[in-house]
């Protein structure tokens, strides 16, 4: 019946390589990873080269994808924290911390960006833009990781460890914190296309980055104001490229790493 | 010149499927005549849905089919999920077919698909056609789906394990309602995948779905083998000695929050139920979807928290048992879960997490030794000691079931509880691994609680068996007991399913939430007459070893009795 496995290599390929596997299988993750890694190239490159409508797209990429990093990373530990929180706490600290977060996620919470951009007025710094952006992405992250944590507990094997009569700290340890690891990176994900949609909403109406930090979203406002279709296009298309890459990666990511068949098999 | 077949709705003949690798269905030949159900089974990945696909015209891309399928007259193919268009009433669905298969206006069309519901025992057909797919249930879809089918008149009629997912009872009343119409209409039915027959053999349920069985395997078609008598199972002692495993009042219950009025609801999963167990002793529990079965498996390991009752393991109550106790406590009782697959951590190797159950519960051993106690368990069920460096994800489903029971079986426990531990494997492969099981369960002695909706297989497996409705015993006896005569409704409506007769329930089970008064049943009841709304009844002998909840199964046993009473 059994025909020993490990003469074909796939076979020998542990969890973590065939989910890579998964997300490099789905087109549009593959594609937007290739997408990504180019663009970070180029925009290094034109930071590097400089000059022409080209190398200033590229240099204002700079800023703009600085500040989604760094805002969506703060959005992402954010909502990673208050998701997980509100499972550790129990269930009536859950229910008390994720109604906010569901109803959060329901706002048009991008309009909170250029609101804070026109409350601090312009002498604002980058810092508590970034927060604000932070706290914008923050809510949709905590609501998916607390559902991706609680299918997590739900599953079968812990159980089966439950049963060997593991101790809670190493079933929490071994068990549960290593299998959160993809689908809670699948979660985060989600926060860098948010940061970097709320701060171009608010950069091309002139409330998002502070005055003579230029990222894609004032380039687009200024030669829209300007009527200058040609430093139009650069921005605009790098920008709407940008944001299909993460999200095509962010759909990967969900479908290879919280499938919801264990160990990913179909 | 006219061959016999020449006649029949299909005749496939030297039916090849091929891609550019491999052959994937090599030259089938087979006939249905007019009226005749064939029933195609074969495991999974056999190719059963797509030879099904191929005799429908809808061979998947890149396929290339030899050979000749003669078809005459109309076919339909009823896929797998039995979907219906999600956006439109099951009325205008059959007015749209009707009408554009055989021409009926739509009022004429209505009255047709009223009485096809009506052909599946649909309770107020017409009324049900207003409504919309999603507002019908799991069993309710497939009945219109199968009569939507059946109201097109065709010749030959193709079914994708049709109602997979349904319990026991009502599969196998809608599939013999089904095969009873095609038979009238003269239609071929060809039923893929479940209905593998594995008829109790009393003689007391006697299948007549289907005419003939084929088995597709390695992609080709066998006529199964007659069926063997089966080796009647070493008639065992009943196990004397005083209860290991004792279970008392236990229940558990979920809460669901608070309705309007701020009142507490619960979900009562396991009611009040007590059990025994002697040493080396096997009980099965029988019962469909909700009938408590697998959390009072769960609940007796403590991965389930009841809300009340006792279980007491030699003389310890492991609800009050501090840690240390409950883990030499589960040295004893070990579990095999439904899907063997999903009770591994994906991210572990399966030696990783077989040494780790092994030093969680002896921790004593030497890491020399526990390597070779691995390997010994691996061999034991059958698996080659590679499988020790593979990871839950590279294994078939028939190795997992493997590996699940070798680490159930590495503490050396004295009672292993099974939760459908066969769901995942089919056909050979599951009585494979029952064979298996039996076989380490004699020789280690090891008691056994077998939880089942197949009653034909916990019967041959349990000596005594306990049939579970909505979370209470509603029947209790030993198996050869229950084989030969079950008293209550529901215990015969499983037995007569297990041996693909249909079954005397109509209707869908209530739901849990909101359970009928009085018996659970009585709504699906043939029996049931007033009495049986007022009261719930209770767990009573009605011979020795015998028990029935049922009213009239007491009340006929009281009659027997009184009538041997004034019996000279």
């Amino acid at each position: 019946m059994h025909e020993p496995a490990g003469t074909d290599p796939h076979w020998r390929d542990g969890p973590w390589q065939k989910a890579g596997q998964r997300l490099t299988a789905h087109r549009p993750a593959a594609a937007g990873l290739t997408v990504l890694a180019a663009l970070m190239l180029a925009v290094a490159a034109g930071l590097v080269a400089g000059g022409g409508p080209v190398g200033a797209a590229l240099a204002a990429g700079h800023q703009s994808l600085s500040f989604a990093l760094l805002a969506g990373l703060g959005g992402a530990a954010l909502g990673l924290l208050w998701g997980g929180a509100a499972v550790a706490l129990g269930e009536r600290a859950e229910r008390m911390m994720m109604t906010p977060a569901a109803a959060l996620t329901g706002l048009p919470l991008a309009l909170a960006l250029p609101l804070a951009g026109g409350l601090l007025g312009p002498e604002r710094g980058l810092a508590p833009m970034a927060v604000v952006a932070a706290l914008i992405a923050a809510p949709a992250v905590a609501v998916i990781a607390r559902d991706e944590l609680r299918a997590l507990l739900r599953r079968e094997f812990l159980s089966a460890v439950q049963a060997a009569g593991i101790p809670n700290g190493r079933r929490l340890r071994r068990h549960i914190l290593p299998n959160t690891v993809l689908p809670l990176a699948a979660a985060a994900w989600t926060a860098l296309p948010r940061a970097l949609m709320a701060e171009s909403l608010a950069s091309l109406l002139g409330l998002g980055l502070p005055e003579g930090v230029t990222g894609w979203g004032t380039a687009i406002g200024a030669a829209a104001r300007a009527g200058d279709a040609v430093a139009l296009a650069g921005p605009a298309l790098l920008l709407a490229l940008t944001l299909w890459a993460l999200h095509g990666v962010g759909d990967g990511m969900r479908l290879a790493f919280t499938a919801s068949t264990p160990g990913g098999r179909r | 010149m006219s061959r016999p077949d020449d006649r029949a709705p299909l005749r496939v003949e030297g039916l090849s499927l091929l891609t550019s690798r491999d052959i994937l269905l090599d030259r089938l030949s087979f006939a249905i005549e007019a009226g005749e159900v064939l029933a195609l089974s074969g495991g999974a990945g056999a190719g059963k849905t797509l030879l099904l696909r191929a005799l429908a015209g809808l061979a998947p891309k890149g396929v290339t089919v030899l050979g000749d399928i003669h078809i005459r007259g109309r076919r339909l193919l009823v896929t797998q999920d039995g979907a219906l268009d999600p956006f439109r009433t099951l009325g205008a669905q059959f007015a749209e077919l009707l009408s554009r298969q055989s021409g009926l206006d739509e009022r004429t069309a209505l009255r047709r698909a009223a009485e096809a519901l009506e052909r599946f025992q649909v309770p107020a057909a017409a009324r049900r056609l207003a409504l919309h797919p999603h507002e019908l249930g799991e069993a309710m879809r497939w009945r219109a789906a199968l009569a939507l089918a059946m109201a097109a008149e065709p010749a030959l009629l193709l079914a994708d394990a049709p109602a997979a997912a349904l319990d026991p009872t009502q599969r196998v009343r809608l599939l013999s309602d089904l095969a009873a119409w095609t038979r009238e209409a003269g239609t071929a039915l060809l039923l893929a995948g479940r209905p593998q027959a594995d008829p109790i053999r009393s003689g007391l349920a006697r299948s007549n779905l289907a005419d003939r069985r084929l088995v597709l395997a390695q992609g080709r078609l066998e006529v199964p083998p007659a069926e063997p008598t089966p080796a009647p199972s070493p008639a065992e002692p009943a196990p004397s000695g005083p209860p290991v495993l004792s279970v008392r009042d236990l229940r558990v219950a979920f809460p669901l929050g608070r309705n309007w009025r701020g009142e507490e609801r619960w979900l009562t999963v396991v009611d009040g139920l007590s059990i025994e167990l002697a040493e080396g002793e096997t009980l099965a529990l029988l019962g469909e979807t909700g009938s408590g079965k697998s959390v009072l498996a769960r609940a007796i390991l403590r991965l389930v928290p009841p809300v009340g009752g006792q279980v007491t393991w030699l003389g310890t109550d492991l609800a009050a048992a501090p840690p240390e106790t409950m883990r030499r406590a589960r040295r004893d009782l070990q579990i095999l879960f439904p899907d063997p697959l999903a009770a591994f951590d994906p991210l572990m190797t399966i030696g990783a997490q077989l040494a780790e159950t092994l030093e969680s519960l002896h921790p004593s051993r030497s890491p020399a030794n526990s390597a070779a106690r691995l390997a010994d368990a691996l061999e034991e069920v059958g698996l080659p000691a590679a499988v020790l460096d593979l990871h839950p994800g590279a294994l078939l489903p028939a190795e997992a079931a493997r590996a699940g029971l070798a680490r159930a079986l590495l503490p050396e426990p004295r009672l292993l509880v099974c939760d459908e531990p066969a769901a995942t494997l089919d056909g050979s492969e599951r009585a494979d691994f029952l064979a298996l099981l039996q076989a380490i369960r004699r020789r280690r002695r090891l008691a056994l609680l077998y939880a089942t909706q197949d009653a034909a297989e916990g019967l041959r497996i349990g000596r005594r068996a306990l049939v579970l409705l909505l979370g209470r015993i509603v029947e209790s006896a030993d198996s050869a007991i229950l084989t030969a005569g079950a008293r209550h409704p529901y215990s015969r409506a499983l037995i007569a399913a297990a041996g693909l007769a249909p079954p005397a329930l109509h209707g869908d089970p209530p739901s849990p939430l909101r359970p009928p008064t009085g018996c659970a049943l009585r709504l699906r009841c043939p029996l049931a007459h007033d009495g049986c709304a007022q009261v719930p009844p209770t767990l009573d002998p009605v011979a020795p070893g015998h028990r029935v909840a049922c009213h009239v199964a007491q009340d006929d046993a009281q009659n027997d009795a009184q009538v041997g009473g004034k019996a000279p």
